[in-house]
């Protein structure tokens, strides 16, 4: 859990708006902050399916599962199980 | 008529029809005429000034804006999905200084944003609108000034076009009728509603008296979802309908029951189209053409031929007259490559504070888009590039898009872009940058080159890519190339 978590932290503060000093809250919204856009969200995706071995269904693109680093780990980890 | 009025209108016939829909919120005409008066009475002291407007797409943005408008004020719509500092260089431009926002916004933005204003209004959604500051300033504003919209264009100085209640009224006019728009049509909106096309797809909806469903390309399960609440028009600039082709089965489900997929903003490919028509054989597809400063639309391609004129831009929108001039403002028969001109009643009033600009943008009533183009023999109208994209490659003026079309019409590739480089013999040469096909062979193309282009533009280098380099909103200019191509040999 911990170690997805830290994978997206990575992959954001290289490919998006974060600042590397950027302090993130779990349930801190990633758009709403400005942290990352449409296009980098899609960005976003094709890396987790690439790393993870993953397909995201379309259903599951919605702001519940991607908008923050808790929403994204557990989406993550729950199309791994 | 202004604008606003036909808000009234709606409420006064139609008061519980839903105008305004976002996520699980939703507002009538009655209701929405309602909050519109509210904001605005408490603006009423201020005449004919300039108003920023800050807020993302959504509910509250709209009735700030039609607020705005009530006031008898001048909206300026701030592109708040830009950085900062272009935010900042708009407001430098515009000598604003009045601005009205949201306290979401106001606490994102923070209080050191708001300094340069000596007028700062607050509206949220439970609290009576509230004033941070008031300062009054008389202001010499154009009498018909109504909005000022700012071009998307992120480098450069930005320039705010200028426009007013015709403009608006009678563009808006022309989309209902193109598109058929009635009071049962509810219309996708999730591209940003600050530029051209999402202000147009505002008050075309409005006026019809139909509703408007708001979204964002952000979550795209979002958005397929908010296409399946009934929306009967979909619109999108051409990389919105590339991102959600990528998801076929779900784009054939939400797209079922859309009546018409408009788009803008850039050129809708073959491709596009077509994938479009296979997976939704039923939908009318209408590629528009247009700029900020013909308040939005100019040209559309009708239903009938859009399987074989998608790459023109098609005929003009009903009370626009296109032609095409020659340097002299003469103008040129059929397949002759030339600037285009448009005239009507949606021709910007001219730039703000910049006369300069506006002399240069508007001659003899006529409007330089800036494109070139041909007038082919139906009457419809093919662009050839943009005029400040013509390149003198050893001497000659060269349209960079016409030999990348030559190339791609004649070779196994899947898109071909020119590059200027620098060259020391002729000044400028060209190399190209090439997305491939399995089949592209690059010994090929350079024979393509050596027999059908003059000497001057046989490429002195040929790289093969893997993306396009296009602007946001899916157009093609010589800034991004020439960006890509940095980027590609800074890899290498």
């Amino acid at each position: 859990m911990e170690n997805i978590k830290t994978s997206i932290v990575n992959y954001l503060k290289d490919n998006s708006f974060m600042d590397k000093n950027t302090e993130l809250e779990d349930a801190d919204s990633l758009t709403q902050n400005g942290i990352i856009d449409s296009i980098g969200l899609l960005e976003l995706l094709d890396h987790i399916s690439e790393k993870y071995s993953i397909e995201i269904p379309e259903d599951m693109l919605i702001p519940e599962n991607l908008d923050s680093l808790q929403g994204l780990t557990n989406m993550i980890t729950n199309l791994t199980k | 008529m202004k604008i606003d009025a036909y808000l009234t209108a709606h409420a006064g016939k139609t008061p519980s029809r839903i105008a305004l829909e976002e996520g699980n919120n939703s507002v009538s005409y009655e209701a929405l005429e309602a909050s519109v008066n509210d904001i605005a009475s408490s603006m009423r002291e201020f005449r004919h000034c300039r108003f920023a407007i800050l807020e993302e797409m959504g509910i509250q943005y709209v009735k700030m804006l039609m607020a705005v408008y009530r006031s008898d004020n001048i909206a300026i719509p701030m592109p708040i999905e830009m950085p900062r500092i272009s935010l900042e260089k708009i407001l430098d431009n515009s000598h604003v200084r009045n601005i009205i926002t949201t306290e979401v916004q106001y606490s994102k933005f923070g209080e050191s944003f708001f300094e340069r204003f000596g007028t700062v209004i607050i509206v949220s959604d439970d609290k009576p609108v509230r004033y941070i500051r008031k300062e009054f300033s008389i202001e010499s504003n154009h009498p018909e000034l109504k909005l000022v919209l700012y071009t998307s264009g992120t480098t450069g100085t930005p320039k705010g076009v200028m426009l007013s209640d015709k403009n608006l009224t009678t563009n808006a006019a022309s989309i209902i009728e193109i598109l058929g728009l009635t009071p049962g049509d509810k219309g996708a909106l999730v591209i940003s509603p600050h530029h051209a096309f999402g202000n147009s797809i505002i008050n075309s909806h409005l006026m019809a008296g139909g509703c408007i469903a708001m979204g964002n390309m952000k979550f795209i399960g979002s958005v397929f979802s908010l296409i399946e609440s009934g929306v009967t028009v979909f619109y999108g600039v051409p990389s919105t309908y590339r991102i959600l082709l990528r998801y076929p089965d779900r784009f054939k489900k939400a797209f079922s029951n859309v009546k018409i997929a408009a788009s803008a903003g850039g050129g809708m490919t073959k491709q596009i189209v077509r994938n479009i028509k296979e997976l939704v054989p039923e939908i009318e597809i209408l590629p528009m053409y247009g700029q900020t400063e013909a308040t939005a639309r100019l040209a559309y391609v009708p239903k009938e031929d859009v399987e074989e004129f998608i790459e023109t831009i098609g005929k003009p929108i009903p009370g626009v007259i296109l032609d095409v001039f020659d340097p002299k403002g003469q103008s040129v028969g059929p397949n002759v490559t030339a600037e285009l001109v448009a005239k009507g009643d949606n021709i910007l009033l001219g730039y703000l504070d910049d006369e300069i600009a506006t002399k240069k943008k508007i001659m003899d009533g006529w409007m330089y888009t800036g494109d070139l183009a041909q007038k082919l023999p139906n009457g419809y109208f093919k662009l050839m590039g943009r005029k400040d994209d013509l390149v003198k490659i050893g001497d000659h003026l060269v349209n960079p898009r016409e030999i990348e079309k030559t190339i791609e019409n004649n070779n196994k590739v899947s898109a071909v872009f020119v590059v200027p480089v620098a060259h020391e013999l002729m000044g400028t040469a060209i190399c190209l940058m090439v997305i491939p096909e399995p089949e592209t062979d690059i010994d090929t193309l350079f024979k393509f080159c050596r027999k059908n282009l003059p000497a001057h533009l046989y490429p002195k280098e040929i790289l093969f890519i893997d993306h396009l380099p296009l602007t946001e909103n899916g157009k093609i200019c010589n800034r991004l190339i020439i960006e890509e191509y940095q980027n590609v040999k800074n890899c290498m």
